[in-house]
């Protein structure tokens, strides 16, 4: 979206909308950045500063000591590779499994295909909680709790509701006469998934990899009750630990906030370009 | 042929189902099975009590109104977000120089996590200096001190402001993404046609924008049921349960008072509401896959 | 004061990491233990706890620390998965009764009499906090005591120099203080556990420590005239404006920033404040001290109020001999209770610790506490935890709007009636 048109065909009187829009978006803006200068602020200050002046003043001087703090810990370098080790298998293998069971859906369809659909979307609608104890007795019993493999298995498997319907309502925009065609030519159903179902299907895979990363990144929950020493702990187990029984650390919390928030942001930037790019070519078969 | 695509569905089915069954449907079957028990959690020694539960449900005024808190939280938790990201991305498409920086700027709040976001929040509607009352109070020239979070009549709503700030953004990208797909010439084609700029929106623009409607709402419920984490940052369901939701409920009966039977008991319930949920939007998904399939 | 502390955690947290690999099992075994000293000052002198101990013992520790409110959780998810860990820290009094009554944990007399706890624990805490249905079960790593916390600049500049001892007393000081413009309480029960001390100590500075375990053990009601009284006492407090606005909207620290800007004069709160006081670089005496709470009715015993922090070994630990001569050092060891409870604005309850090492105000909190003749646990760990929901819930409502308190008082009545039967 950066590319910026010609506004308007020279020799038509001038537009004004243009300006009031970009007057409204930034006026938005304004509004949307204020909580977010809250984080900024938070992680320039001091705890003192921030339980004796107030949060929201401009700082009279930049304080990094926090960042410093948050980037010289060995245990946060720790957490971001579990982190990373955590979400990115997860992510794709959430992916991979919402691919196989999308395309069957809406490819190759069976009585009960539809009920099927209905149970596993409906896999996304309960607290994590009803499952939590369950899920514990099951890993405990095969031995891998305080690995990180648990958290891994469950987010695939949570992730995988959400996969099969993007991906099943995206493979039922690929008209049946590309695959009958390809079909008729020879090829296997795989070869349909992969060579022409799935390269019509960037925008929906963009979309998912950017929101799986960063649901699988930010939780705490599963993390927090299959890992149990530090060495195996995310970091968003990191920054919520550093809430103590009677003491908080709100500056601290704050840079490592930002730290932690950086990795799914840059997914974000990366993977945009797809899915834009994407969507015009699924529309373009239109 | 037909024998051969029988194969297919189940080698591409075996993985997904196999998984989603050992680590989703038998845990979830087990809760069920605690639904009818006196289980407390730590001890092995529980009893059947069939359906006491479930009656129990029907004479718990809290189920009530976390019940009722839950479906304002979800229509609110869809609708604003949907809208608002329909309007920025409308906005934002228009041509804008520094698109790209609205859109990051938009965005940025999904980045955040629950915890980050939830401690945000509550220091933007602190009473003292908070940044809400700051505000209205140097436009009203007033000094208010009026505790959004504290008062049972604004808590639910300030969460659900909180997570509208969050989720805008997600909604505005997809939007964008599907508005690059309505060709071009079709809105010039309008243009010359003399169509007002909403009759433009109405007629042509929200109508093709459908298949990203279906994707924002499917993704912006999924997200408002994993609502929880932010409550019980900001709120805890607080103050005394005005805003507690049906999940939140659930965890304070089984994890706070160790009532794991009749936790599970709210937890079906939950379920059984969440399948209806999906039952409706699925109807509606077929119509669109008619329209477009 | 950041590069310091940062090298200091590099030092701590790398040999903390290469402990935590069984290479470092000696002939001792190892135990797991879980705990909720989060925060970066806990971990830190924990870390240097454990480390001491696997050097001395020989047995090595694998830690799992989670924050205070997932531990409820995290705690309870793990004994449904018969998976506990051999020692976890657990709160003292109703909490601990409820794991004992299903059988989860194990019982530690032959470890107690053995190393002669008895004559290390200081017998005020160790009668209430150790022993259930006649066994010892849980050893305390420290307690606290609730107090008033005041600002010593705002109490000197309001002319306030001698600190009330009774009722009238007190009551005459709130009104000095709210006539030079000061909001006399601050107190932030936002997580409504905050607003519990003023029920506990109004409840029994006028009925007493008789009256007040029985309403703790379900034979006594919340609308009884004795808990009506208390309660009107307190709406008396907050319908003179003494109480700050909006106390439901602040967390417990919101409620220390207030008195410690010098917003509000003073807070009813447990001596950990001191440690984040501490931790915003106030001086003790100098910029806060405490008060205890004023006489009501006379001839009462004068209890004291507040939390202790323990450790208990789980039923089936796979380490037994290792977790007790963890649950011993812990609590024996003057040094690591000396660095424990210096840490962190805690209380020992080892009777070889020198007052010393406390700063003047916690010196003169451990005085409080050797003085008073009940020691007894605040609200939410005196009765059993779906009851102390309801009254948690009732405390905020009535801190929302007092007028109705009647009504909040026959619901409570009704409700916790119905939570001690479940």
């Amino acid at each position: 979206m950066a590319e910026a048109h010609p506004a308007a065909p020279v020799g038509r009187e001038f537009n004004p909308w243009p300006v009031v829009i970009f007057i409204v978006l930034v006026c938005l803006a304004v509004l949307f950045l204020a909580p977010t200068a809250g984080v900024l602020l938070s992680s320039v200050k001091t705890t003192r500063e921030i339980a004796l002046g107030d949060l929201w003043s401009f700082p009279t001087r930049l304080y990094l000591g926090n960042f410093v703090e948050v980037l010289n810990k060995p245990a946060v370098h720790q957490y971001l590779i579990n982190t990373l080790l955590v979400t990115v298998p997860a992510t794709a293998a959430s992916i991979g499994l919402g691919v196989l069971a999308g395309y069957v859906f809406a490819k190759l369809p069976f009585r009960g295909s539809e009920a099927l659909f209905l149970v596993i979307v409906a896999g996304m609608f309960f607290p994590p909680q009803v499952i939590l104890i369950p899920l514990y007795r099951l890993f405990n019993a095969v031995g891998l709790i305080d690995t990180l493999y648990p958290v891994i298995l469950i987010h695939i498997a949570m992730g995988m509701p959400i996969c099969t319907l993007l991906m099943r309502n995206f493979f039922a925009t690929v008209p049946n006469a590309l695959r009958e065609a390809a079909i008729l030519e020879g090829a296997s159903e795989w070869q349909v998934l992969t060579r022409v179902a799935l390269p019509l299907s960037l925008p929906a895979l963009a979309v998912l990899a950017t929101l799986q990363f960063t649901w699988i990144w930010n939780d705490f929950l599963w993390p927090l009750i299959f890992t149990q020493s530090d060495d195996k702990r995310t970091i968003m187990l990191g920054i919520v630990n550093l809430k103590g029984q009677y003491l908080v650390a709100w500056g601290i919390q704050g840079a490592l906030s930002l730290v932690a928030s950086l990795p799914t942001l840059i997914v974000f930037l990366f993977f945009q370009r797809y899915f834009i790019k994407g969507m015009t070519m699924g529309a373009v078969k239109g | 042929m037909e024998r051969e695509t029988g194969v297919w569905r189940l080698v591409f089915l075996a993985l997904p189902l196999g998984v989603f069954t050992v680590l989703v449907i038998w845990p979830l079957a087990s809760s069920f099975y605690y639904s009818f028990t006196n289980w407390n959690g730590f001890s092995d020694n529980f009893e059947f009590v069939g359906f006491l539960n479930f009656k129990k449900l029907w004479t718990d005024k809290l189920f009530f109104n976390a019940a009722v808190n839950t479906a304002i939280w979800m229509v609110a938790a869809v609708l604003i977000p949907t809208l608002l990201g329909l309007g920025l991305a409308l906005l934002i498409d228009s041509r804008i120089p520094g698109g790209s920086v609205f859109k990051s700027i938009f965005y940025f709040p999904i980045c955040l996590s629950a915890v980050v976001v939830g401690q945000i929040w509550i220091w933007i509607y602190q009473p003292d200096w908070g940044l809400l009352n700051v505000a209205i109070g140097a436009v009203t020239n007033t000094s208010p001190d009026f505790a959004w979070l504290a008062k049972p009549d604004t808590a639910l709503g300030s969460v659900i402001a909180a997570w509208c700030w969050q989720h805008t953004g997600l909604a505005m990208v997809i939007y964008l993404a599907g508005l690059t797909s309505i060709p071009e010439d079709l809105l010039e084609v309008c243009e010359i046609e003399g169509a007002s700029t909403w009759q433009r929106l109405r007629v042509v623009i929200i109508p093709l924008l459908t298949p990203a409607t279906v994707v924002v709402v499917a993704l912006n419920v999924i997200n408002s049921l994993k609502g929880f984490e932010i409550l019980y940052i900001m709120t805890g369901g607080g103050p005394f349960n005005s805003s507690d939701t049906l999940a939140m409920h659930m965890y304070n009966e089984s994890f706070k008072k160790y009532l794991m039977g009749y936790g599970s008991a709210i937890s079906v319930v939950l379920f059984i509401v969440a399948l209806t949920i999906i039952g409706i939007y699925f109807r509606e998904l077929k119509k669109v896959d008619e329209i477009y399939g | 004061m950041f590069s310091r502390s940062t090298m200091l955690m590099a030092a701590i947290v790398a040999p903390a990491i290469a402990a935590a690999t069984p290479s470092f099992a000696q002939d001792g075994g190892e135990v797991s233990i879980m705990h909720y000293f989060t925060g970066a000052l806990g971990l830190e002198v924990l870390q240097e706890i454990f480390n001491e101990f696997q050097e001395k013992s020989g047995v090595a520790i694998k830690e799992s620390p989670i924050g205070h409110e997932d531990f409820k959780s995290g705690i309870l998810v793990r004994a449904a998965g018969h998976n506990l860990p051999d020692v976890f820290s657990y709160w003292a009094g109703a909490r601990t009764q409820f794991v004992i009554d299903h059988d989860s944990l194990r019982p530690i007399d032959d470890m107690w009499a053995a190393n002669g706890l008895d004559n290390v624990i200081a017998k005020s805490v160790a009668d209430g906090a150790t022993v259930y249905n006649g066994k010892h079960y849980l050893v305390p790593f420290n307690y606290h005591y609730a107090g008033m916390f005041y600002n010593t600049k705002v109490m000197a500049d309001a002319g306030i120099t001698e600190m009330p001892k009774t009722w009238d007393e007190f009551l005459a000081m709130c009104e000095t203080l709210n006539s030079k413009g000061v909001t006399p309480i601050a107190l932030g029960s936002k997580n409504r556990w905050p607003a519990q001390f003023w029920f506990d100590y109004l409840v029994l500075r006028t009925a007493g420590t008789e009256y007040r375990a029985k309403l703790m053990d379900g034979s006594a009601s919340y609308n009884d005239p004795e808990v009506q009284k208390a309660m009107g006492l307190w709406k008396e407090l907050v319908d003179k404006g003494y109480f700050v606005a909006n106390a439901n909207a602040d967390d417990w620290t919101d409620a220390g920033d207030k008195v410690a800007r010098g917003d509000a004069a003073m807070t009813l709160m447990g001596t950990w404040i001191t440690g984040y006081w501490n931790g915003i670089d106030l001086k003790p005496e100098a910029d806060y001290n405490f008060f205890e709470f004023p006489q009501i009715t006379e001839g009462l015993p004068n209890a004291v109020v507040g939390p202790v922090d323990g450790f208990v070994i789980s039923a089936n630990a796979a380490n037994p001999e290792g977790a007790e001569k963890f649950l011993n050092f812990v609590v024996s060891d003057t040094d690591i209770q000396t660095k424990w409870a210096s840490s962190r604005g805690a209380l020992s309850a080892n009777t070889g610790i020198d007052p010393s090492i406390y700063t003047p105000v916690m010196q003169k909190a451990a005085k409080a506490v050797a003085d008073a003749d009940a020691f007894v646990f605040n609200y939410d760990l005196s009765t059993p935890p779906p009851v102390a929901e309801v009254g948690l819930s009732m405390f905020s409502r009535f801190m929302d709007d007092p007028s109705k308190v009647d009504a909040i008082l026959d619901q409570a009545a009704e409700d916790a009636k119905k939570a001690f039967t479940e």
